[in-house]
């Protein structure tokens, strides 16, 4: 099977005060198209850095890592954006919905930043399948934590789906930084069942990071980090994870 | 990958208003534009003004005025070169009709005079006057209407001049180049020019001025005067546009110089609250940019959203600055109509050009630099949620910013050295308000506790920023202040130049024949005159044996005659200040001369003076400087000689006396009896300048106003900049039990102390203009303006405490858990 998402022997060192720090130690792993995992740790054990390094928005110090077929280590930043642009898509755990748009305005914003058009048809139908079709035109102040959420996961739906094939199967990968962090629990029940059934639906792959042992349960591959190492990694046992190393 | 939706920038630009740092970047930049497109109009039209009433009062583009005729070759040469060209003669002398004899003022003109301008004449007395293009044919005169019952003529009449005989046919109402030489002998008549010789009455060594007047195109006037002017000759001199009235001129011009002066600080200061406001929206949009990044935008694709809409937004306010700038100078030209010399005529693009300049320059210059910096945006903060703009990069603006602000100040001032010393002051003042911030903070007000101490913190916290609130804040309050209190003196200091009695009319060419009966006249309508002054034209011709044609001083006095005159007594508004004054003591032939001209001439105690006066020359020796006082409208000399030095030399006399509105027929009395005598009535002239005074202080008062508006702009931006801060402040104070209205009290102390300290600084700053003022332009002793050290940080308490406050209300007004939720 092609890895949608393959990373070899990463290692991130930052540069403090203190002299340099390592934040993740040689990390290695590979997802195929349509898996999903999940990354876990404590608070500073290096979860959210990794998610960045997959996901193009930073370079590690030394590896490499492959998207959707493409190295993006080797590439410059304005590269890298045109990666993500392609097949990433973000929900992040506070949302970061742009407050002077509306619903439907923050679902259109990766089809317009690559100057699609009918930006607006498409949002509207994310925004549907999230049901939220009767929110189109409220900005986010008017809408409630779990339904901004929704926007977020029809935006980065709406930014995979750039990259979709005929039958609207996309070679996109959904990156969720605690996604119901911010969510009472009921809410976020309801949006781990939406971003799994979407994700089920348009067979995009899914890398998120949580804090919730449930939400790591329902993925296909698990990564327990701490203090920047894999501390366990394990697959469901169901066949179709293709390889977590550490 | 694709270009995003090109109109994505304006969306943005739209739904971000609300933000308020885009309302606040277009009202500095419609701020800017405005001031400057208003004063650049309204300069642009005075200027077309004086220059369209200068050439009327030259009756030509340029004149060249001699003493004696000029060769030939060069009225050809002109011709050559597709000029248009005109000739007048002018000189005293004797009319005769029948057994009646009278002196007037002969003004001989050639065929296409005026060239710039009209005549006004009437064919009878009773008719209306005409606008004329030509003055009289061959054979027939004009005269101005006064001499026709002096000569006892009527229209149709015949007159002798010379050996010639003439008919009058007409009444000279108005002669556009009139005024030219004020000092000329008698009514006017005017002749054709081919007359003259046949007259007979111009002689060798007769007193005669040529006056060869040419207009055309600019570039072939140019390149006959650059072929001319090494040709001329001591008793040649060009005149030019602006001689035309160059007192007046230069009021315009020092007027003009400080509006955009004054206007350049509130650009800069409406730049800082541009820069100010851009920072703070590049702050908030850290985390948008990061957003977009990650959902696949790149650097060039995040820059050209943002600068795109700083773009639309500075074509837009500049837009509105340009429109807003028009009509504010078309009321104000409205308002100064009388004020102009003529219809001012429309500006030309000149104007839009330097708002457009200024609204880039403004944009480009504060905003880019926050915006590059926000277009380097760090992805990875989405993740770390951290939305501080890590890019310390700081360089681009602090090296953007004031170099775009500096171009354009010298480009709108036109002077370099002003423009660093505009620069320099600031800095000053920066640094002023460092110190004067450093002490606030040290101070121990923080013991006096509760509303103090919070107040004393913040300060604490931003004092960077404080430096910059107190500095800008402390220059519109500079400039107020400075104005209030200069213009009161202005006003004064010209009322004192301009008494209610000071001499309103001048009398001109009185007959040394005259003088007595003059005198007797005035004294018997109880006239009391200023002392009646002989006069001599003379041209200065050489400084300690070194001809004035080689000294390097480009003095105009080098270049034209002037009028000089003798006496026993000093005037009481002249002062020796070097030298003695002659007080009865044989001098020989000793000069007393006007300090200013002789610095600019380079003269001192001493120094050998040759004059050439009616052809002959005149050695004098220097023997004391004087000051006097110019506004004093009493008859003044740059050169007075020792009682006796020129008496041999045919002089006319002068005076000028106070005539109260009541008594005005007086003057008709006086041209009855002495009608060679000329008389010019000021009071009506004085009037102008009253009016002109006190519009310009209004036009002033304006820019000053927009100046403190832009200070406010500058407090606005500031405060908002800090504002989220301010809000988790008080959130935190309210949730552990601080009442809203100690947060209250703390922000009026806060904001009120800053605004004591701005004023502090602008009372030092204006007192410091003041003295410049007092010492520099109305010789006046320093004073100092205890007032000003209250006004000021009242004044700026009650500004900035109000203004500070009012910005920073929501952060008090809030619910706490509104707040700490949405900064959460």
């Amino acid at each position: 099977m092609t890895a949608m998402l393959r990373a070899e022997n990463l290692i991130h060192r930052v540069t403090t005060n203190e002299g340099p720090l390592t934040l993740l130690n040689d990390i290695s792993l590979q997802l195929a198209r349509g898996e999903s995992l999940a990354i876990t740790g404590a608070s500073g054990s290096g979860k959210s850095t990794l998610l960045g390094l997959l996901a193009g928005l930073d370079k590690p110090t030394e590896g490499r890592i492959w998207l959707a077929g493409e190295e993006i280590t080797s590439m410059d930043e304005e590269q890298r954006a045109a990666v993500r642009a392609r097949c990433v898509g973000f929900v992040f755990q506070t949302f970061q919905l742009l407050p002077g748009l509306t619903a439907l305005e923050n679902v259109m914003l990766p089809s317009e930043l690559r100057g699609e058009r009918n930006a607006a048809g498409r949002a509207e139908e994310f925004l549907k399948r999230v049901g939220l079709e009767h929110r189109l035109h409220h900005y986010p102040r008017q809408l409630s934590g779990g339904e901004q959420q929704r926007v977020a996961i029809a935006r980065a739906f709406c930014s995979i789906s750039g990259g979709a094939d005929s039958t609207g199967s996309t070679d996109g990968i959904l990156f969720a930084d605690e996604p119901t962090g911010s969510l009472d629990a009921g809410n976020g029940e309801k949006i781990i069942d939406l971003l799994f059934q979407l994700n089920a639906e348009s067979g995009t792959t899914l890398v998120l990071v949580t804090h919730e042992q449930r939400l790591a349960q329902r993925c296909q591959a698990h990564l327990r980090m701490a203090a920047g190492e894999v501390a366990v990694a394990a697959g469901r046992g169901d066949g179709s994870l293709s390889e977590v190393s550490a | 990958m694709q270009s995003a939706n090109p109109l994505l920038p304006l969306k943005l630009l739209v739904r971000d208003w609300r933000g308020g740092e885009l309302a606040l970047i277009a009202t500095a930049l419609v701020l800017a534009v405005t001031c400057v497109t208003a004063i650049a109009h309204f300069s642009d039209r005075l200027t077309r003004a004086m220059y369209i009433q200068s050439q009327t009062f030259l009756a030509a583009e340029r004149v060249v005025s001699s003493s004696r005729p000029v060769e030939q070759g060069w009225m050809a040469e002109a011709g050559d070169r597709g000029l248009e060209q005109a000739e007048t003669v002018q000189f005293a002398s004797m009319l005769s009709a029948g057994d009646q004899f009278q002196f007037a003022s002969i003004k001989a003109v050639s065929d296409g005079y005026p060239l710039v301008g009209h005549l006004e004449m009437r064919p009878s007395e009773e008719a209306e006057a005409r606008v004329v293009q030509q003055g009289p044919p061959p054979g027939e005169v004009w005269m101005e209407p006064r001499l026709l019952p002096l000569l006892g003529l009527s229209i149709g009449d015949s007159l002798q001049i010379g050996e010639s005989d003439f008919t009058v046919t007409g009444l000279l109402d108005h002669e556009p180049d009139r005024s030219d030489n004020l000092f000329s002998m008698g009514a006017r008549v005017m002749m054709h020019r081919d007359d003259l010789e046949a007259t007979n009455v111009v002689q060798p060594g007769s007193r005669v001025s040529y006056r060869y007047l040419f207009a055309g195109d600019d570039a072939a006037l140019n390149d006959y005067f650059k072929w001319l002017e090494p040709r001329l000759t001591e008793h040649q001199r060009v005149i030019d546009l602006r001689e035309g009235q160059p007192r007046v001129a230069s009021a315009l011009d020092r007027a003009e110089r400080f509006l955009f002066l004054a206007g350049s600080l509130a650009v800069l200061l409406a730049s800082v609250a541009v820069g100010l406001a851009a920072r703070r929206y590049s702050l908030r949009h850290t985390s948008y940019v990061a957003v977009m990044k990650s959902l696949g935008a790149g650097r060039g694709k995040v820059l050209g959203i943002y600068l795109g809409q700083l773009a639309a937004l500075a074509l837009i306010a500049t837009a509105a600055g340009l429109l807003l700038g028009s009509l504010i100078q078309a009321q104000a030209v409205a308002l100064m109509a009388d004020f102009f010399p003529v219809d001012p005529p429309p500006s030309g693009w000149n104007p839009l050009l330097v708002g457009l300049v200024t609204g880039l320059a403004c944009a480009l210059g504060f905003a880019l630099p926050p915006l590059f910096r926000l277009a380097r945006t760090d992805p990875m903060q989405t993740l770390r949620r951290d939305w501080s703009n890590p890019d310390r990069r700081e360089w681009l603006g602090l090296v953007l910013g004031p170099t775009s602000m500096l171009l354009l100040i010298w480009w709108l001032s036109g002077s370099l050295p002003i423009t660093l010393a505009l620069f320099a002051g600031m800095a000053l003042l920066v640094g002023g308000s460092a110190l004067v911030n450093r002490l606030l903070v040290r101070g121990r007000l923080a013991t006096l506790g509760g509303a103090w101490r919070i107040a004393l913190g913040s300060l604490q916290r931003r004092a960077a920023f404080n430096t910059l609130l107190i500095a800008a804040f402390g220059t519109g309050l500079l400039a107020m202040l400075a104005m209030v209190f200069a213009r009161t003196a202005l006003i004064d200091e010209w009322r004192m130049q301009l008494p209610d009695d000071a001499p309103n009319h001048f009398l001109i060419n009185i007959a040394p024949y005259e003088k007595d009966n003059v005198q007797a006249l005035l004294d018997d309508n109880g006239v009391t005159a200023t002392e009646l002054y002989p006069m001599v034209r003379g041209r200065l011709i050489a400084i300690n044996d070194v001809p004035a044609k080689e000294r390097k001083e480009q003095a105009g006095a080098l270049r034209r005659e002037l009028n000089l005159s003798w006496t026993e007594n000093l005037a009481p508004d002249n002062r020796i200040v070097a030298g003695d004054w002659w007080d009865g003591v044989d001098t020989g032939n000793g000069v007393s001369v006007e300090a200013e001209l002789a610095e600019r001439l380079n003269l001192k105690l001493g120094d050998q003076l040759k004059f050439s006066i009616g052809g002959l020359e005149v050695e004098s020796t220097i023997t004391s400087l004087r000051t006097l006082d110019w506004n004093s409208m009493r008859p003044n000399f740059y050169m007075l000689f020792a009682p006796g030095s020129l008496e041999n030399f045919p002089a006319t006399y002068i005076t000028s006396f106070h005539l109260p509105p009541e008594e005005k027929l007086f003057v008709n009395d006086l041209v009855r009896a002495f009608p060679s005598v000329t008389v010019i009535e000021l009071d009506k002239i004085i009037e102008r300048i009253r009016d002109t005074i006190s519009q310009v202080s209004v036009a002033i008062e304006s820019v000053m106003a927009l100046m403190l508006v832009a200070g406010v702009l500058v407090l606005i931006a500031g405060v908002r900049a800090s504002i989220a801060e301010r809000l988790q402040e008080a959130a935190i104070i309210r949730t552990l039990g601080g009442r809203r209205r100690l947060l209250l009290q703390s922000l009026v102390i806060e904001f009120g102390l800053l605004g004591v300290a701005a004023g502090l600084l602008a009372a030092a700053g204006a007192e410091t203009t003041l003295a410049v003022l007092s010492q520099r332009v109305f010789e006046l002793p320093f004073t100092l303006h205890p007032l000003l050290w209250i006004a000021g940080p009242v004044a700026g308490a009650l500004l900035v405490g109000t203004a500070g406050t009012l910005a920073c209300r929501s952060s008090v007004s809030q619910p706490p858990l509104k707040v700490l939720r949405e900064l959460a």
